[in-house]
């Protein structure tokens, strides 16, 4: 004990001493640099890559808003990918009813994992990466609010990840560590039994990736109202930049509250105190806490993305988004219903009738908006000359997906429905036509439209076709499957299901988790190509001349962040093909203004 | 021409410290959570000193050192206030300080084995460090005037 003590205290000095060196030589690096603006030679002052170091330096200590959305982007997929691996190996594993490959405690991790890992450590930075990247140049702003903020929300999520997937990496060190087994809801008293200490890591992690959360929703609010260009007023504020707006907020209230939750788990697992133990709040605390974020939780995750989806569209469209004003105004009014709808995750709970019905109202009143938004999509398309570009079917993607998710939410918002339905696969399939037909097909829709903004490049066109249509036919398949398996009966979060057949009818259960698995196998393989179009593309595509590509002029439907793509490629030209940078006036004031 | 392309590259668009005030407050939760002492001293101690140091860089504190101390002062404080909540520091210190100087040192060198004790004074012991590092640095920074 004693001599791990010592041990611990020797690495963390070396650890202290290494970084105040590294400071110094960063600090020194610091002192040479010509501020723009000072002393230089002519030519080269005010060019920006003078301003940022070299190498992995430059990332590592990057506060610009485009690179930090570069990190989250990057961050985003590898943790798509690592959350993809774990859903494949579930899918893998319920090919056959004793299950075929993994046991039930490596399963019960890797289920837990995914969920967190897909929810916190994707969804949010993928978000966060487009927001960080776009917001700014959407609304005129020369960078974030605070820009330094910006760089530390972005460096909570490496440690929040390793953290959330420590128990996976210290399993096989058989130190008594391993991958946390709660499920995504962590449900008390289950996880506070949990006496693995890779719970705790898991916490921690999720705690960091709140506070990094809650940070940039800070800085997203406090840009956008602050730091709009002159021309930018809240009349003609785009449809993106308010849906982050209307997600921060949640976040500000949402996810807070989940720290602190968390924080009081973490007590009573460590430190021995009572606030979920029968004789403390009882267990529905946790779970009236847990889903008071979690609800909007869900929204804070699809509101970005339904901005986005209205972005697209229209512009393969030819024409303006339907209806732009009630789609603002459904965006605001779900972000406030999004608070009164949690305990429609606990209607089995035994929780008092008139409660219960007061919450299907709300709940059933959230489709409102939702259909509002639905509806000005396809309006948008009516009549329109749609343009099948991969952006573009990915956002149609999304409409097709959302509604089969959003028309099985409404059903499981009615009380008796959901008393049959709760804790099936019913409920699986529903949340994931939301998050993986919905929001993952808008984040595709995104990374494809604005490919050529962050890489210079174009994607692979062909390629991205496939892409899009594996993941379609993919998507539907396993979870369509997956509502049909719920409406036979089989519970979620089952390892294995060889039960009696009197419980539930097993060839048919057998066949249906076949063929999720057959649709699981099909998104593997279009995933496999988008990771092989993106990197190919962007290492080794021609660079685009254009600074139009999906011919937005044509139809007056040029926005300002492709306006700031040909500005830069203009500049580059200017410039003799120097990449990232142009000349400013000392100071930086505009000469014309 | 039009100012935006590059309007923001006249902003110094780095800085070494966000990564590190990251770090350390990940070590931190990590260190005072999972009750390892060296751990959640150090991270607190890296938190303040990047805290310090990101603060200066962006101008809204003059002397870093000073900073570094409140802030360690704030940890002490806040760890006191935990380990009064495991020992009646009054009337110990009242009685025999002494005796009170042995169980905290003897907390100190097995933290594992107090809960609650253990990790205030880790807190503690970080914000002492800082001040008196922090103390230390403000003096020196002082007598050697910066140009
Ligand atoms: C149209 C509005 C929606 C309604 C009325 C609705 C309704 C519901 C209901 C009642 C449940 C609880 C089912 C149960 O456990 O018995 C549920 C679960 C869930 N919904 Fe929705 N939903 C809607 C939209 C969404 C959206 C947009 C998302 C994602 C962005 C989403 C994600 C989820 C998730 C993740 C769960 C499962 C939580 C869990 O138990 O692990 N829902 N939904
Ligand atoms: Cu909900």
């Amino acid at each position: 004990m004693a001599g791990e003590q010592l041990a611990l205290t020797v690495l963390m000095g070396l650890l202290l001493v290494l970084v105040a060196a590294v400071l110094t030589r960063l600090e020194d690096w610091r002192s040479y640099t010509p501020l723009a603006g000072g002393a230089g030679a002519a030519g080269e002052v005010g060019h920006a890559h003078e301003e940022k170091p070299g190498g992995i330096t430059r990332w590592l200590t990057t506060v610009d808003h485009k690179d930090i959305g570069m990190l989250y982007g990057t961050y985003a997929i590898i943790a798509f990918a690592v959350g993809g691996i774990m859903a494949f190996l579930i899918r893998l594993q319920l090919i056959s009813p004793d299950g075929a490959i993994i046991g039930n405690q490596f399963y019960n991790a890797i289920l837990t994992s995914h969920g967190i890992t897909m929810l916190f450590l994707f969804g949010t930075p993928i978000i966060a990466a487009f927001a960080n990247y776009f917001v700014p140049l959407l609304i005129g702003a020369d960078d974030m609010a605070f820009p330094r903020i910006n760089a530390i929300a972005f460096w909570l999520l490496p440690p929040g990840a390793l953290l959330i997937w420590g128990g996976f990496f210290t399993a096989p060190l058989g130190i008594g560590i391993d991958a946390a087994q709660t499920s995504w809801t962590m449900y008390t008293p289950l996880s506070v039994e949990q006496a693995n200490p890779g719970v705790d890591l898991m916490l921690l992690g999720l705690h960091l990736t709140g506070v990094s959360a809650t940070m940039g929703a800070i800085n997203f609010i406090a840009t956008i109202f602050t730091e709009r260009g002159d021309d930018v007023t809240w009349a003609n504020l785009d449809i993106f930049s308010w849906t982050i707006l209307t997600q921060s907020a949640l976040i500000l209230f949402a996810f807070p509250l989940l720290g602190s939750a968390i924080v009081m788990l973490l007590l009573d697992r460590n430190l021995a105190t009572t606030f979920y133990a029968v004789e403390g709040g009882g267990s529905m605390l946790w779970q009236h806490l847990f889903w008071f974020f979690g609800h909007p939780e869900v929204y804070i995750l699809v509101l970005p993305p339904m901005g986005i989806v209205s972005l697209v569209i229209p512009k393969f469209s030819g024409r303006k988004l339907f209806g732009f004003k009630f789609i603002v105004y459904s965006t605001l009014a779900i972000g406030v219903l999004s608070f009164g709808v949690w305990a429609h995750h606990m209607f089995t709970t035994g929780m008092d009738p008139r409660l219960r019905a007061s919450f299907m109202a709300v709940s059933i009143a959230i489709a409102i908006p939702s259909a509002v938004k639905t509806f000005n999509w396809i309006t948008t398309m009516w009549n329109g000359r749609l343009r099948l570009t991969t952006p573009m079917l990915f956002c149609i993607g999304f409409v097709s997906n959302f509604i089969i998710g959003g028309v099985t939410g409404v059903f499981l918002a009615s009380v008796p429905i959901d008393q049959i339905l709760h804790d099936t696969y019913y409920v699986v399939g529903h949340f994931h036509y939301i998050v993986m037909g919905a929001i993952g097909f808008a984040a595709f829709a995104g990374l494809y439209y604005w490919f050529p903004i962050f890489t210079g490049k174009m994607y692979q066109r062909t390629l991205a076709k496939w892409h899009f249509w594996l993941s379609m036919i993919g998507t539907n398949l396993t979870f369509f499957a997956m509502l049909a398996l719920g409406y036979l009966g089989m519970p979620r979060r089952y390892a294995t299901y060889a039960f009696d057949g009197a419980i539930a009818p097993l060839a048919q259960i057998t066949l249906y988790h076949q063929l999720a698995s057959v649709g699981a196998v099909i998104l593997l393989v279009g995933q496999l190509i988008f990771v092989w179009n993106f990197v190919n593309s962007w290492l080794e595509g021609p660079a685009t001349a254009s600074a139009d590509p999906w011919n937005l002029k044509e139809t007056d439907q040029f926005t300002k962040e492709f306006d700031w793509y040909e500005r830069k490629l203009e500049t580059a030209i200017a410039d003799g093909g120097d990449d990232d940078d142009t000349l400013v006036a000392d100071g930086g004031e505009s000469v014309d203004e | 021409m039009d100012e935006q392309p590059g309007l923001s590259d006249q902003y110094r668009m780095a800085s070494p410290w966000p990564l590190f005030v990251a770090l350390g407050l990940a070590l931190s939760e990590v260190g005072i959570f999972m009750g390892l002492f060296p751990v959640a001293v150090g991270g607190l101690l890296l938190l303040g000193g990047s805290v310090s140091g990101i603060l200066r860089e962006s101008g809204y504190v003059a002397r870093p050192w000073r900073t570094f101390a409140q802030l360690g002062g704030f940890f002490a404080l806040l760890g006191v206030i935990v380990v009064g909540t495991q020992v009646d520091l009054v009337t110990a210190i009242g009685t025999d300080p002494l005796a009170l100087m042995g169980t905290l040192l003897g907390v100190v060198e097995r933290p594992s084995n107090y809960a609650v004790l253990g990790r205030g004074m880790a807190v503690v012991v970080a914000g002492l460090m800082m001040l008196a590092a922090g103390g230390t640095g403000s003096l020196m920074a002082r007598s050697t005037p910066q140009p």
